[in-house]
C-alpha cells in the first residue's frame, strides 16, 4: 500500500496540470466559439484561389 | 409557380431576365445585386457555396459605392479600430450583416483568403463577427470592405462595446469556476471511492490519509469555484434579504469546515465529495443560464450599426473623408442626401429633411435650417446639411438609447421577480425548518445533527424555482432570435398565449415597404422588354417611391435631356424620341393620345408621340406569409383587425383577399390607438403589429406591441418583439411558440415546488443522506433547465431555413 503515497501526489500534479491547461485554453479564445470550428472539417483541403477548373472536380467528386 | 431566385431564393419579379449561366445552366436571377454576387462567387470558384448553405442570404445592395470605405484606410481609423503588430500587420474586427450559417464562413473566409496579405480571417457566425488580419501593404482594408459588401454582408467596423467584454469575461469566469469544480469532484470521488470500495479492511492510517488529501483538494476547490455563491450571497445579507445563495453558501461552508474540523481533530464521517459534487452541479446549471441569456443579447449588438464609421470633414480647402474617431468637437462636417449625420450637432448652412425617427420614433421627416439641431444617427432624405458638430460618441443621444435598450435585456422577467420574491419567504422557511429539525436531532442523536442539517439545506434549495422562469423565457428568445424574432421584453412571450385581438397595419407591415411592377400590357410594337429598358431608363432620374420599382429593370439606355414633373410622371429623349412616364393624364396631354379606361389599381403610361401607349401597373406587394399568418391566428381563434390609414377600397381589397373580416380604412395613428383603447376596455387582450415607426404611438398603447424591421431600423423600434427580415413567417413561428413558452414555464414551476415542498420533510427526518440531497438538487435544477431549453428547438424551423431542397430541384434537368 505504500505506493499510494506516490501515487496520489502524482494525481494531484496531473489535476493542477490538467487545470492550468484549461485555463490557458480558456485565455487562448478556445472556448468563445464553438460552433464555427466544428464546420471547418467540412471544408476540404482544396487550393485556395480561383481555380475553376479544381473547384469542379472537386465539387464532383465529393459533392 | 414564379421561379425564385439562384442566388437569394425571393420570386423572380415578372418580366425580369438576369438569367446568368453558372455550371452550364442558366440560373434565374431577380435583380442585378443577386447577378452580381453569384457571378463574383462563381468566377472565384467559391461555387459550392451554394451546397453547402443552409439558409438562404439577404438580397445585395444593388450598387456598392466605392468610395463608401475609403475613410476606413486613414492612419487614425485604423489606429482606433486595427491595433498593429510589430510587423506591421493589423487585426480588426469587422461585424457583417447577413452571416445566416456555416457557408457564409466557408465563402467570406475562402474569398478573403485569396487577397494578398490576409492572414487570420475567422468569421463567428453566431454574432457575425469577423476576426481579420491584413497587412495594410498588400492589400487596403477598404478593398477587403468593399469585397465583403459586394458579397453581400455590408461590414461595419466594430466599435470596442464594454457590455460584449463584460459579457465574455463573465463567460470565462464562469467556465474557470466550472472547469475547476469538475476535476476537483473527479479527484475528490475517486479518493472517497477508495473508501467506499474497501470499506472494512482500509487501516485507520491510509484512512486519514485519504482524508487529507481530499481536504487539501476539496478545501481550495470549494473556496475557489463556490465563488459565485458567496459573493452573491453576501450581497444579499447586505440587503438585508434572503437570496437563493444565502442557504447554498450555508450549506456549502457547513459541510466544508465541519469535515475539516473532523479531518484534524476527531471522528465521524467527511462531506468533501458532497461538498464539491453539489457546487460542480450547481454551477453547470448557473453556466447554462448564462448562456442563454447571453445568447438572447447578441442580436441586440446590431444596434451599434446605426452610426457610420466616416464622415465628411470640410476644411479650409474643401472636404475630407475622415474616421468618426478622428472627428473633434470643433469640426464641420457635410453630411450629404441620404447618408447618416455621424454626431450630435447644429445646422450651420443648408436646409434639409431629416429622419430622425431612430431616435424620437417621428417617422415624418422634419425640415432642419440653419441653427437647428440635429442628432447623431438621423438620416437625411432631401438636401445637404453643414453641421457643426457638438457631441460625439458616448454623448450623444444615440448613445444614450442603446444603453437604455442595453439595461432592458438585462432586467429580470415579472414572473422571475416574483419567483424571487417569493423564494425570499420560501427560504426563511426552510431555515426556520432546519433550525427546528437540528433542535430536535440534538436532544435525541447530536451525531446526526451535521448530516441532517445539510441534507435540509442541500434538497431544499429552491434554485429550479428560481430558475424555471428565466431560462424558459431566455431559451425562447434565443431559438425565436435564430428564427427572426427579436424579443427585447420577454415577458412578452409569456403573455403572448392570452392575446384575444391582433391589430395589424397594411402598408409597410402587410405589404413590403416599396412598389414593385406587378402587370405589363405590351403591344405588337412595343414588347415588355423594350418597356422595361425604356421605364427603367427614365425612371432613373426620378427619386419618387415608384421609381424605385424600376431599378432593377435598368438597362442603361442612354437619356438625352431627361427631367421629371412632380406628381406627374418623367420623360426623356431615347435613341432620339421622346418618351414620357406617369399619370395617365398627364401622358395623354404631352403625347396627344386619347387612352382607353384601364383596371383598378395604379397604372403608369408609357408612350411617345405617334405610338399607341403601352401600360404598367405598380403596386406594394404583400409580404410573404401574411395569408398564412392570418390563417393560422383565426386558427387559434384570435380576431384580426386590420387597422389602415390607407383608402378604403384599397384597405377592403387587402381584407378581402386575405380572408379579414374587421378592417378600417383612413385611420391617423390616433384613431389607430383609440381603437387599441376601445378594444382593450371592451376586455379584449390586444397584440398590435405594425412597422414600429409609424405605428410607435399605437405600438405603445396595445398589451403587446410587435413591429417588422430590416437592418438598421432594428434599433429604431422600440416594440415588445420586432421580427426581422421581409417576410411574416418568423411571426408564425412567434405565434406558434408562445403557448408553448407557458406551458413550459408553467411544468418548471410546478416541478420545483413539489419536489421542495416533498423533500424537505424527508431530510428532516434523516432519510436523505448529504451526497444523495446534492444530487436530488441539482437533478432537479438541471431537469428544469434542461426542460427550458426544449425551447431552443422550433419544430418546423428546419423546413423553412432549409433551401437544400428546392436547390436540388433546381439543380435537376427539368
Amino acid at each position: 500500500m505504500k505506493i499510494i503515497y506516490v501515487l496520489i501526489p502524482l494525481s494531484l500534479m496531473l489535476l493542477s496540470l490538467a487545470i492550468w491547461a484549461f485555463f490557458w485554453a480558456v485565455k487562448n479564445d478556445q472556448f468563445d466559439d464553438l460552433d464555427t470550428p466544428a464546420m471547418d472539417i467540412l471544408d476540404d483541403d482544396e487550393d485556395q484561389g480561383h481555380g475553376l477548373e479544381d473547384g469542379e472536380k472537386s465539387v464532383n467528386g465529393k459533392w | 409557380m414564379r421561379e425564385s431566385c439562384f442566388h437569394c431564393g425571393e420570386p423572380v419579379p415578372t418580366g425580369t431576365d438576369l438569367a446568368v449561366e453558372i455550371d452550364g445552366r442558366p440560373r434565374a436571377m431577380c435583380c442585378a445585386g443577386c447577378r452580381a454576387v453569384a457571378q463574383l462567387i462563381h468566377s472565384s470558384g467559391l461555387g459550392r457555396y451554394y451546397e453547402f448553405r443552409d439558409a438562404l442570404p439577404e438580397r445585395p445592395e444593388s450598387g456598392v459605392d466605392a468610395g463608401r470605405f475609403a475613410a476606413w484606410d486613414r492612419d487614425a481609423v485604423l489606429d482606433h479600430h486595427a491595433p498593429a503588430d510589430e510587423r506591421g500587420c493589423r487585426s480588426v474586427v469587422l461585424v457583417l450583416e447577413n452571416v445566416h450559417c456555416a457557408a457564409c464562413a466557408w465563402l467570406v473566409q475562402r474569398y478573403l483568403g485569396s487577397f494578398p496579405g490576409v492572414g487570420q480571417c475567422r468569421l463567428d457566425i453566431s454574432d457575425g463577427r469577423l476576426k481579420l488580419g491584413f497587412d495594410p501593404q498588400c492589400t487596403l482594408l477598404s478593398t477587403l470592405a468593399s469585397a465583403l459588401a459586394r458579397l453581400g454582408y455590408p461590414p461595419h467596423l466594430d466599435t470596442p462595446d464594454s457590455a460584449l467584454a463584460r459579457d465574455r469575461n463573465e463567460r470565462r469566469r464562469m467556465l474557470k469556476y466550472l472547469i475547476v469544480a469538475a476535476l476537483g469532484m473527479m479527484q475528490v470521488m475517486s479518493y472517497a471511492l477508495a473508501k467506499y470500495i474497501g470499506a472494512g479492511e482500509m487501516d485507520p492510517e491510509t484512512e486519514h490519509f485519504f482524508r487529507l488529501v481530499s481536504m487539501l483538494v476539496a478545501v481550495p476547490v470549494a473556496l475557489y469555484a463556490g465563488q459565485p455563491f458567496y459573493r452573491s450571497a453576501a450581497a444579499h445579507l447586505a440587503q438585508r434579504h434572503l437570496g437563493l445563495d444565502v442557504p447554498v453558501a450555508i450549506a456549502i461552508l457547513l459541510a466544508l469546515f465541519s469535515s475539516v474540523a473532523i479531518t484534524l481533530f476527531g471522528s465521524g464521517d467527511v462531506y468533501f465529495d458532497s461538498v464539491v459534487m453539489f457546487i460542480f452541479f450547481l454551477l453547470l446549471g448557473r453556466f447554462a443560464v448564462l448562456l442563454a441569456r447571453q445568447d438572447a443579447g447578441t442580436a441586440h449588438s446590431a444596434l451599434t450599426r446605426a452610426l457610420p464609421a466616416q464622415a465628411r470633414r470640410l476644411t479650409d480647402e474643401g472636404s475630407e473623408m475622415v474616421g468618426l474617431v478622428e472627428l473633434t468637437g470643433e469640426d464641420r462636417v457635410l453630411v450629404a442626401d441620404g447618408e447618416v449625420v455621424p454626431a450630435d450637432g447644429v445646422v450651420l448652412e443648408g436646409v434639409g429633411r431629416v429622419d430622425e425617427s431612430l431616435l424620437s420614433g417621428e417617422s415624418e421627416p422634419r425640415l432642419r435650417s440653419p441653427g437647428d439641431a440635429v442628432l447623431a444617427g438621423s438620416l437625411v432624405v432631401g438636401g445637404s446639411l453643414t453641421v457643426q458638430v457638438t457631441g460625439l460618441g458616448r454623448d450623444t443621444v444615440i448613445s444614450g438609447i442603446v444603453d437604455l435598450l442595453g439595461e432592458a435585456r438585462r432586467k429580470r422577467p415579472r414572473l422571475a421577480k416574483l419567483a424571487d420574491r417569493a423564494a425570499g419567504i420560501f427560504i426563511a422557511a426552510i431555515l426556520l425548518a432546519t433550525t427546528l429539525a437540528a433542535l430536535w436531532w440534538w436532544q435525541h442523536d447530536p451525531a446526526r445533527v451535521i448530516p441532517i442539517v445539510l441534507a435540509m439545506l442541500v434538497v431544499a434549495c429552491p434554485c429550479a424555482l428560481a430558475l424555471g422562469t428565466p431560462t424558459a423565457l431566455a431559451s425562447a428568445s434565443r431559438a425565436l432570435a435564430r428564427a427572426g424574432v427579436l424579443a427585447s421584453n420577454p415577458d412578452a412571450l409569456e403573455a403572448l398565449p392570452r392575446i384575444t385581438h391582433v391589430m395589424i397595419d397594411k402598408t409597410g407591415t402587410l405589404t413590403e415597404p416599396g412598389m414593385h411592377v406587378a402587370e405589363v400590357r405590351p403591344h405588337e410594337s412595343l414588347d415588355h422588354e423594350r418597356i422595361m429598358a425604356l421605364a427603367g431608363a427614365l425612371e432613373r432620374v426620378s427619386r419618387h417611391p415608384i421609381a424605385r420599382a424600376f431599378e432593377a429593370h435598368d438597362r442603361g439606355l442612354e437619356v438625352q435631356r431627361p427631367g421629371s414633373e412632380a406628381g406627374n410622371g418623367v420623360y426623356g429623349e431615347i435613341e432620339g424620341q421622346r418618351w414620357f412616364l406617369g399619370r395617365p393624364e398627364w401622358v395623354e396631354q404631352q403625347i396627344g393620345q386619347p387612352h382607353e379606361a384601364i383596371g383598378e389599381g395604379i397604372w403608369l403610361m408609357l408612350g411617345r408621340p405617334g405610338l399607341q401607349p403601352a401600360w404598367i401597373r405598380v403596386d406594394a406587394a404583400v409580404r410573404r406569409g401574411a395569408g398564412d399568418l392570418i390563417a393560422q391566428l383565426h386558427g387559434a381563434g384570435i380576431e384580426v383587425v386590420l387597422a389602415s390609414g390607407d383608402r378604403p377600397d384599397n384597405v377592403a381589397a387587402m381584407a378581402r383577399r386575405l380572408g379579414i373580416r374587421q378592417h378600417h380604412a383612413g385611420l391617423k395613428p390616433e384613431d389607430k390607438l383609440a381603437l387599441a383603447r376601445r378594444l382593450r376596455a371592451k376586455g379584449a387582450r390586444v397584440a398590435m403589429i405594425g412597422d414600429g415607426i409609424n405605428d410607435a404611438p399605437v405600438l405603445a398603447g396595445a398589451d403587446i406591441s410587435i413591429a417588422l424591421a430590416e437592418g438598421a431600423a432594428i434599433a429604431r423600434t422600440q416594440a415588445d418583439l420586432v421580427s426581422t427580415g421581409r417576410s411574416l413567417e418568423p411571426l408564425q413561428n412567434l405565434f406558434a411558440q408562445a403557448p408553448r413558452v407557458r406551458r413550459i414555464i408553467r411544468q418548471n414551476l410546478i416541478w420545483a415546488l413539489t419536489y421542495n415542498l416533498g423533500a424537505l420533510p424527508l431530510a428532516a427526518m434523516g432519510l436523505v443522506p448529504p451526497w444523495a440531497a446534492a444530487i436530488g438538487m441539482s437533478a432537479s435544477s438541471l431537469a428544469v433547465v434542461l426542460n427550458a431549453r426544449r425551447l431552443g428547438r422550433i419544430p418546423g424551423t428546419a423546413a423553412v431555413a432549409a433551401p437544400k431542397p428546392a436547390a436540388a430541384l433546381k439543380r435537376s434537368p427539368a
